[in-house]
């Protein structure tokens, strides 16, 4: 039920997220940040979010670049829970219609 | 339980059994109940997802309980292969939960009057929303952290993370075979609200911007996960010199 590779993957995630944890806690308290590296900083994880989901928008496939619009959309506007719903119906609607 | 009731002398204002009904733990986990809600959908589509790249019900559950970290298990798991990039998935996990650094820095001065031991237990349970609670509360009680209080919030979040998260890896063979044919696009719903979340206007969105054109002409042409450093870092080095010309 448990496959080594996972498990290492997980540790090592878990592990390094400790880090983050306690690192700024540890290391940094004293400190003042540069505003420079702050605002670096701020954008990373946007940076890694978009970038994990940027094949979606490369895809190609018209019904699913629709869809993905209109998800956009959804998702500037509304919470989450009616966001994944608008997503999946859309894409599930736009890939009979147009063909996926 | 041995853990919980440990935790009991945490409060020093507070006698009450951490938990009890008008203790400071009392407190948290009530502030915390919308946040719980909050968390439900994000879990099942992440658990239903993890199944699918073959996480078992075993796996899900020690991810999320051990990371808790939402993002970066959105982002391990979308990247996630059979066997895994071990490398690629810890860098990235670095790197989502990187803001973790600023705001451990920023909850420093309300940890101050707690043993090192108590702050560093206290971090495990820091992600967005206990710290922006935490932060919001010490405030209110003049600059000091409640631990009663965030050990509150922290148990009702962590909780409602790991069950739901395990309970979407039960249910996600099941809602995969239903709604196949958009099922999938639930995950890019998840990030964009995300990334709405996030939003501080378009001149700080211009580094996503660039993440998003680099991390795009990369998948085109490089088969694998490349895509994944190109974006990443192209987006943080393009905020990076973007930052000087503020």
């Amino acid at each position: 039920m448990i496959d080594p590779l996972y498990l290492t993957a997980i540790i090592l995630m878990a592990t390094v997220t400790y880090l983050t944890r306690i690192g700024g806690y540890l290391f940094l308290r004293n400190r003042t940040l540069s505003p420079r590296l702050r605002t670096v900083m701020e954008s990373a994880p946007g940076c890694v979010l978009i970038t994990v989901i940027a094949p979606d928008f490369v895809s190609g496939r018209p019904a699913d670049l629709l869809a993905l619009f209109i998800t956009l959309m959804a998702a500037t506007r509304l919470p989450i829970l009616p966001t994944v719903l608008v997503a999946i119906a859309s894409a599930g609607v736009l890939r009979h219609v147009l063909g996926g | 339980m041995d853990e919980v009731l440990e935790v009991t002398d945490f409060s020093s204002a507070d006698t009450r059994p951490w938990l009890a009904r008008g203790s400071e733990g009392w407190r948290g986990l009530r502030d915390s109940v919308p946040v719980m809600l909050g968390f439900v959908p994000f879990a099942l589509v992440l658990g239903a997802q993890a199944a699918e790249k073959g996480f078992s019900v075993i796996e899900v559950p020690l991810m999320t309980g051990l990371n808790f970290g939402g993002g970066s298990e959105f982002a391990a798991v979308e990247l996630w292969t059979s066997p895994p990039h071990i490398l690629l998935i810890v860098a990235i996990t670095f790197l989502v939960n990187s803001r973790h650094l600023l705001m451990g820095a920023t909850l420093a001065p309300l940890l101050r009057h707690l043993p090192r031991r108590k702050a560093l237990m206290a971090l495990f349970f820091m992600c967005d929303e206990s710290w922006a609670m935490a932060l919001a509360d010490a405030k209110k009680a003049g600059g000091k952290l409640s631990l009663g209080y965030f050990f509150g919030v922290a148990f009702g979040l962590y909780v409602s993370w790991v069950v739901f998260t395990t309970i979407g890896a039960f249910a996600g063979p099941l809602l995969g075979d239903i709604t196949r044919y958009g099922f999938d696009m639930a995950f890019p719903a998840v990030f964009l609200v995300m990334l709405a979340g996030m939003w501080k206007g378009p001149n700080a969105a211009l580094p996503w911007l660039v993440s998003l054109v680099a991390a795009g002409a990369v998948h085109i042409v490089i088969p694998g996960a490349w895509y994944v450093p190109a974006g990443a870092l192209s987006g943080v080095l393009s905020a990076f010199l973007l930052a000087r010309n503020q």
